[in-house]
């Protein structure tokens, strides 16, 4: 097998890379750029661990080929903080105690912050079902949940 | 509470939040060593087997492949779970005995190859009978999981066919006091296996110098557990076995026990070079212990009146292919939080060809709660008494004695039972079709055995702490707390210390809800004895009596003048070249008092009679924890404790079919999502303890107990039937339902 030339654009930074063309982006990303804030927790797109942005829209990268995701404009967790600043969903999660192993963390913070930017006004059930993707066993979700609700409000303003 | 405190007692954000919250922190999966090797595992087809041959010479040949190990390059030295009997070893020896058994592990330069390796070793079996139900290998004549049970080291207790272990115990008489009762009630309930559903997956690296030093990286609760399993299988002195534990991504007793870190030591042993394992979500069903099923028949003697006059109990735990934990739970958790003043008990380990039984959420006892909560429920319809007030008539008084012999100390399980009652919709009860409330009661005993601390003063007034115990729920943020306000400095000012093997002496496991009780005590007298020493120096600078002093603004004072006085800072730079040395506070402890917790569940449900599906309306819970040391972390555990009880209930269920995992997969083992979680409302009854740091006791085990036999309560009082098997699926519901209606 070949490996092919890509240039994968994460977090606002190119990066030239030599990948297998059955290769995951979640792999690649963490094995070759050594970003590991995304989770491997299930490889098949269960579990929502490894949650990033692809052109702004959220994936289970687990389930997207490093080969396909070249020329596409990908933010992972690490990309979400602004050097020590955190963004506000990340923010809330800190402050509301949501997390706990903190495994699932970056996944759901990255499906929470995916559905404030396009809807900063969400209720209960909206947050909720933005975040079924993301399977948390910690936290039992209800100060997950909080969180979003608090982080909404600095959207919203 | 009267008294007032400035850290204990307040939210303050985790510790580790910003690092995990960022992607920062690093769990067993994001360890990159230079030059490592990546392992894979062959597990076994079978679920039992003689190993007639192996043949890996095709995958040897593959390049890229390092090493490959079978049970040939394993000592042959068995191990057992803590303090039962020696009958497992890493890998199959001779025979398998579950379908996931580990064979063979190959290292290769990635993952890929090693994984294509694994798929050329041949290996040739001469398939045994086996055994897949516990009752079925309870009778006489059935297939031996293990030939050779009665020459295996280790506890001893009834040994016979494939029996495991035996507990029991009586109080009182049982015929007497069965004979007193007005009616006797008897049920038979069964609990399902449970994956413990942790969201990372095993993994781990292991570096072998030169020297034969072993470094291990794990994500675990007991890394002294590890340790010790590992040196003493692989022969190796402890010091020279040094295991850094990382994150924990969840383990709920899952990690409490080596996974795959051995096979990644041998292989390093024999590459030269760092090894590591990352288990697949697969690996994690079918080779990882998970809770097997248990089958529980309880029989109650009642008065009229309502009082319990007798109990027998016989349990019968699946504990697959190796004994793991549990049993103990059958005698144990047999009676509830109630008074039963004649009783009898029996539990028994039976091995089966299934996966290994392993630990979570205090392992066995969640299957008692089920039944003696049911049966609870089943004991008030035939005497015609409200399910609650029936609970609240027999629960046990301070000064009563627990089952176990210990007098039990002022506690809060009234008080927890009548606020679950008044907190929830119990007297409000809504006339609808479908809808139901049931109740149930569990009980728990703070956790004990060793924990070690030192407490340090940094020459710029910080605090530094070493425990051996490990963080898994939030504990280095409260223990950072306690030490704060023992000492009297900001809690920015406290940092746990990075921990492993080497730095501190052993530490018992962060499991059976045991950190905050014991390690919480034992940080709270290093903290204690750090500031005795720093008063005491003090004195001497200020010519003043230790007596006389205080901590006030992070500065020691005379009371009275607090003008006379020196920094911590200044203490601590003085304490360098004084005749006591630099500050430095320790404690080690082991067995603390007895110190029971205690929860209560409400749960109000809709059935929906059409598709037999139960959809949880509510969630009340309270419970007797003693002191909230961080009410945000102890929110988080009852929280997340009851949702996984949600599942246990209603569709978690991991099946076998002739030993073969059918559904080991995050897609056919169901999990509970955001949808699925109820309004939750949780109760904290603070009943302090004399023991405890600032009286905590408890938190994590019990709520996460009451949930299945609460909702098949509720599902009682909607709609009469009764349910005894988990979970309540809507395939169960719905049968039951249309028995019922038929007149069956």
């Amino acid at each position: 097998m070949k490996k092919n030339f890509i240039i994968l654009n994460v977090n606002e930074e190119e990066r030239e890379l030599y990948v297998y063309p059955h290769r995951s982006l979640l792999d690649t990303v963490r094995d070759e750029l050594q970003l590991t804030g995304s989770k491997k927790g299930c490889d098949e797109g269960d579990c929502g661990a490894c949650t990033m942005f692809l052109d702004g829209n959220p994936v289970t990268s687990c389930m997207v080929l490093a080969v396909d995701a070249a020329g596409r404009r990908i933010t992972t967790i690490e990309g979400l903080s602004n050097g020590t600043k955190l963004s506000p969903v990340q923010q809330a999660f800190v402050e509301h105690g949501a997390v706990q192993c903190g495994f699932c963390i970056p996944g759901l913070i990255m499906s929470g912050t995916a559905l404030l930017t396009r809807n900063p006004n969400p209720t209960e059930e909206e947050i909720r079902m933005a975040i079924s993707g993301n399977i948390c066993r910690c936290t039992g979700y209800t100060k997950v949940v909080e969180a979003i609700q608090a982080a909404a409000a600095s959207y919203s303003r | 509470m009267a008294t007032t405190y400035a850290v204990v007692g307040k939210r303050v954000p985790r510790v580790d939040a910003v690092d995990k919250a960022t992607g920062r922190s690093i769990y067993g999966s994001d360890i990159y060593l230079p030059g490592m090797l990546h392992c894979k595992i062959l597990s076994s087809t079978q679920a039992h087997a003689k190993i007639k041959k192996i043949d890996f010479s095709k995958a040897l040949a593959v390049p890229g492949v390092k090493s490959i190990i079978t049970a040939a390059d394993v000592p042959d030295i068995m191990y057992g779970t803590v303090g039962n009997i020696r009958d497992r070893s890493f890998m199959a020896r001779d025979r398998v005995r579950f379908i996931g058994e580990p064979v063979a592990a190959v290292a290769a330069i990635d993952e890929d190859v090693a994984e294509y390796a694994v798929s050329l070793i041949e290996v040739e079996y001469e398939p045994l009978p086996a055994v897949f139900d516990v009752l079925e290998a309870m009778k006489e004549g059935a297939p031996l999981v293990h030939e050779k049970l009665q020459e295996y080291e280790g506890s001893t207790g009834l040994r016979k066919g494939n029996i495991c272990s035996l507990l029991t115990a009586t109080r009182g008489d049982m015929d007497a006091g069965l004979s007193e009762a007005d009616f006797i009630v008897e049920g038979t309930y069964r609990s399902q296996p449970i994956n413990q559903g942790y969201m990372e997956p095993m993994a781990c690296a292991a570096e072998v110098e030169p020297s034969g030093r072993v470094t291990i990286w794990t994500t675990t609760q007991a890394p002294y557990a590890i340790r010790n399993t590992i040196a003493e299988t692989l022969q190796l002195p402890m010091n020279r076995v040094k295991v850094i534990p990382l994150e924990i991504g969840g383990g709920f007793g899952a990690k409490l026990r080596v996974s795959f870190e051995a096979f990644c030591v041998i292989l390093s042993q024999k590459t030269g070079r760092p090894v590591k394992m990352i288990s697949s979500r697969e690996e994690n069903f079918t080779a990882i212990g998970p809770r097997l099923e248990c089958v529980a028949t309880i029989k109650t003697g009642v008065k009229k009146d309502g009082t319990i006059t007798a109990r027998q109990v016989h349990a019968v735990y699946d504990t697959g292919a190796y004994l793991g934990p549990g049993v103990g739970a059958g005698v144990g958790h047999s009676t509830g939080p109630y008074r039963v003043p004649n009783f009898k008990a029996e539990s028994y380990a039976v091995y089966t060809n299934k996966i290994w039984a392993g630990s979570y959420r205090a392992s066995g006892v969640a299957d008692m709660v089920f039944a003696v909560e049911s049966h609870m429920d089943e004991v008030a319809a035939c005497i015609g008494m409200d399910p609650f007030d029936f609970r609240l008539k027999n629960i046990l008084e301070e000064g009563d004695r627990s089952l176990t012999g210990e007098v039990i100390p002022t506690m809060g399980l009234r008080e927890m039972g009548e606020a679950a009652k008044t907190g929830s919709n119990w007297n409000t009860r809504k006339q609808e079709d479908g809808w139901g409330i049931g109740v149930a009661f569990s009980d728990w005993k703070s956790g004990t055995g060793a924990s070690t601390a030192t407490v340090s003063l940094n020459e710029d007034g910080t605090v530094s702490v070493l425990t051996g115990t490990v963080d898994i729920a939030g504990s280095d943020t409260s223990l950072s707390q306690i030490v704060a306000e023992t000492i009297g400095v900001p809690f920015e000012k406290v940092v746990m210390a990075k921990k492993d093997t080497d730095a501190a002496p052993f530490n018992g496991p962060t499991g059976g809800s045991r950190v905050i009780y014991s390690a919480g005590r034992t940080v709270l007298q290093a903290a204690q004895d750090a500031k005795e020493k720093v008063l005491r120096l003090a004195a001497d600078v200020l010519e003043a009596n230790q007596d006389d002093l205080e901590v006030v603004n992070e500065r020691v004072q005379v009371k009275g003048s607090p003008d006379k006085g020196r920094s911590l800072a200044e203490i601590a730079r003085l304490s360098s070249s004084s005749k006591y040395g630099s500050i430095m506070g320790q404690a080690a402890l082991s067995q603390l008092p007895f110190a029971p917790i205690y929860n209560a569940v409400v749960v109000e449900i809709k059935v929906d009679k059409e598709t037999g599906m139960i959809k949880v309306l509510n969630f009340t819970q309270s419970q007797d924890l003693g002191f909230a040391i961080n009410p945000n972390s102890v929110e988080g555990q009852m929280e997340g404790g009851a949702v996984q009880a949600i599942g246990r209930a209603l569709y978690e269920n991991f099946i076998f079919d002739k030993g073969k995992p059918v559904n080991p997969s995050l897609t056919t083992y169901l999990l509970p999502l955001a949808l699925d979680v109820p309004p939750m409302s949780t109760i904290m009854i603070e009943s302090v303890s004399k023991e405890g740091a600032f009286g905590a006791k408890a938190v994590a085990e019990p709520p996460g107990f009451g949930a299945p036999a609460a909702i098949a309560n509720a599902l009682y009082n909607a709609t009469g039937i009764r349910i005894r098997d988990l979970p309540l699926s809507p395939d169960k519901v719905r049968a039951a339902l249309k028995a019922k209606q038929s007149g069956s």
